[in-house]
């Protein structure tokens, strides 16, 4: 019996034995399999359960006119996104969005969006209008939703609205930027993303964030732009283009000696916290990007020639009372003269004048002059898109190419090389880069930019003679309406016809309106380019443009303080010459 | 049944070993516990400055915005009934600087 008992007890404990054998052993063959067969597999669903890692944005860099006027900063606003809970049916998903739609505004569309998405199953939803604003996602966060987040984000706000809006440019909804000074120094602006790790409980919500990696903000602009000047230009302009019905306008403001661009104004603008629907209407920069024809304004370039050839000089007389015809075309003047020398050819912008001065010169000396300036080539403005304008090479010229040219015709030109020209003649001879970013800043240190790029275009002695030449213009010329009282001024005058692409020739109805300038004649403070496109009634820039500079350029010395000269008599008004005058 | 006489110097020095080992261990609690609360407070107090940072910034911009040209002159012209002078009625003074150069 003892015996018996025993060899039951020692069999139990051999089938325990082996079943625990057999249990351990299958148990080390899951592990097996967990650990080491689908260990990838589980491990990155395991991540996937309780952690996330998310990129997070940088913090776009801030822009500033030269005076430190906040021009577009991101500011804080939250997106809100939704992450289902595991488990949760799509009727319980679809109720949540629905109780923030009308918070959010979505429309129709918008939720019929989000409702595929999460049919599809999306883990990460972002409800679709991206950034919105912090007090409506206060109201959101209060519902206390599970699976609704709010993601710290940043948008752009231009406080100063339509100013300077071509030229500032906007960002897309991912704060990149898409036109204007936005785009040109995006990689600057933009910073580098960070990383965020999110730790998520069993059913997938989170509980913490963590920073793993910082993000780097992007680096501050300082523009050279001044908000009064601009202010004063884009107001000036919109009236010149209104009261005068013309097509769009440019005005560009800058500082001769440093190329610095002071203002910078295209008209029509728009208001860059709501920027229009259409591309064409905000990504272009007219200023640098369309091309025209700089009719008589380009008589500073062949006057340059003429001067600098040594073909023709100041004494030198013309025949300016009959037409030109040249290759079976006729030149007139927009008013009849008679001989006129050298400096009244220009001073009353003959044209008739100024294509015997063209022809003495020669196309090759006349071609050199043109490239000397800059004309056929980018200016290197620092912002996006600048065209090169159009000058043909010499062998394509045709017979009245050298006549055209010298009055501003078979050449397209943008405003911002008309401004490098002007530029020239007010640094008595020396060209300047134009340029727009001054400095550039990261924790307030300042980077100073590289200096403009100086240039000697023509010698100091003949840009002399031309500024006395250009004030005469705005004093007893063509452009008496540029003349600002009590300052002295220098400038040129401009009308081209619109070349028509419809009947391939020059339209005798559509004209362009310009002016180049600057002030004051002895120590330039700015030069200005005016462009008015197809003007109804008035059309000549003596007329549209020249009023332009001048209320522009009044209202620049009033904010930079600078009172009028008076106007001295040249000589003593005593008793004796009184007695002698009226004699 | 054998025992063992204590000896009173040791005792006194196990006592005081036990004493001191529990004093480390609870100031190392301590100051384990008084680290990671800094540690928080150290966090929220620099949330606090970053959203401080943030609000600034938003005034800064808010009085960018209150303070641009148009809202300006809309507010100079419609509201308080300004208007531009004409050139005669400006009187240009003479800055400080200006008034040193001419003594």
């Amino acid at each position: 019996m003892k015996n018996s008992q025993r060899r039951r007890t020692k069999r139990r404990i051999i089938i325990l034995v082996a079943f625990s054998i057999v249990w351990l052993g299958a148990l080390v063959l899951r592990l097996v399999q967990l650990q080491v067969i689908n260990a990838k597999q589980y491990r990155s669903r395991v991540l996937d359960q309780t952690q996330n890692i998310i990129d997070v944005n940088p913090k776009r860099g801030t822009i500033f006119d030269r005076n430190g006027t906040i021009l577009a900063r991101s500011m804080p606003s939250p997106s809100v996104y939704f992450r289902s809970s595991q488990g949760e049916t799509i009727s319980s998903q679809l109720d949540k969005i629905k109780k923030i739609a009308a918070i959010c505004g979505l429309s129709e569309w918008e939720l019929r969006n989000i409702q595929s998405q999460i049919e599809k199953k999306s883990p990460y939803i972002y409800i679709n209008r991206r950034k919105i604003d912090p007090d409506k996602a206060d109201l959101i966060m209060d519902l206390k939703l599970n699976g609704i987040f709010l993601e710290n984000e940043n948008k752009r706000f231009y406080p100063q609205g339509k100013l300077a809006s071509h030229l500032i440019g906007k960002v897309d909804v991912d704060d990149s930027g898409q036109s204007g000074v936005e785009l040109r120094y995006n990689s600057v602006l933009l910073g580098y993303k960070g990383k965020r790790l999110i730790h998520k409980d069993a059913k997938r919500r989170d509980y913490q964030h963590e920073i793993i990696e910082q993000p780097i903000p992007g680096k501050d602009l300082i523009l050279t732009i001044d908000e009064t000047i601009q202010y004063i230009a884009e107001k000036e302009l919109a009236k010149a283009v209104t009261t005068r019905s013309a097509d769009w306008g440019i005005v560009i403001v800058s500082h001769p000696g440093t190329g610095e661009i002071l203002a910078l104004a295209n008209y029509p603008d728009f208001d860059l916290n709501h920027p229009p629907s259409k591309t064409e209407e905000w990504s272009k920069i007219k200023a640098i990007h369309d091309v025209f024809d700089p009719g008589s304004t380009f008589k500073i370039i062949t006057a340059s020639a003429a001067l600098e050839s040594g073909r023709v000089s100041f004494s030198d007389v013309f025949d300016c009372s009959k037409d030109l015809k040249r290759g079976g075309k006729t030149f007139r003047d927009h008013e009849e003269f008679e001989t006129l020398a050298f400096p009244d050819v220009i001073i009353h912008s003959s044209n008739i004048g100024t294509i015997q001065i063209g022809e003495q010169v020669g196309e090759q000396n006349l071609y050199d002059m043109i490239r000397t300036y800059g004309y056929g080539k980018k200016t290197g403005v620092d912002l996006p898109a600048e065209a090169p304008g159009l000058l043909n090479p010499i062998k394509d010229w045709g017979p009245i190419s050298v006549a055209s040219i010298s009055i501003g015709y078979e050449i397209s030109v943008t405003a911002i090389q008309m401004l490098q020209a002007i530029n020239v003649i007010a640094n008595r001879g020396i060209a300047t880069r134009p340029m727009i970013v001054k400095n550039i800043v990261l924790n307030r240190e300042k980077n100073q930019k590289q200096p403009s790029e100086y240039r000697r275009v023509i010698t100091e002695d003949i840009a002399s003679q031309l500024i006395d030449v250009f004030q005469q213009v705005t004093e007893v010329g063509t452009g008496t309406a540029a003349h600002i009282e009590g300052y002295s001024t220098a400038g040129k005058t401009g009308t081209a016809q619109k070349f028509d692409h419809d009947i391939g020739t020059y339209s005798s109805s559509k004209h362009t309106a310009l002016f180049v300038g600057f002030a004051p004649v002895e120590a330039p403070l700015f030069s200005m380019v005016v462009v008015i496109d197809n003007p109804q009634g008035q059309y000549y820039g003596g007329q549209v443009a020249a009023p332009v500079f001048r209320e522009i350029g009044r209202q620049i010395f009033r904010y930079l303080r600078i009172p009028p000269q008076p106007v001295r008599p040249k000589t003593f008004i005593t008793a004796e010459n009184r007695r002698t005058q009226e004699q | 049944m054998i025992t063992k006489k204590i000896n009173k110097k040791n005792l006194a020095m196990s006592i005081f070993v036990g004493f001191f080992i529990i004093f480390f261990l609870t100031f190392y609690i301590w100051h384990q516990a008084e680290s990671v609360s800094i540690g928080y407070k150290t966090k929220d107090l620099e949330e606090k400055i970053e959203r401080l940072r943030g609000d600034i910034e938003q005034l800064e911009t808010d009085k960018a915005s209150l303070l641009s040209l148009d809202k300006v002159e809309q507010i100079a012209k419609q509201e308080l009934r300004m208007v531009v002078p004409s050139e005669k009625q400006l009187i240009f003074e003479k800055s400080d600087e200006d008034l040193r150069q001419q003594n």
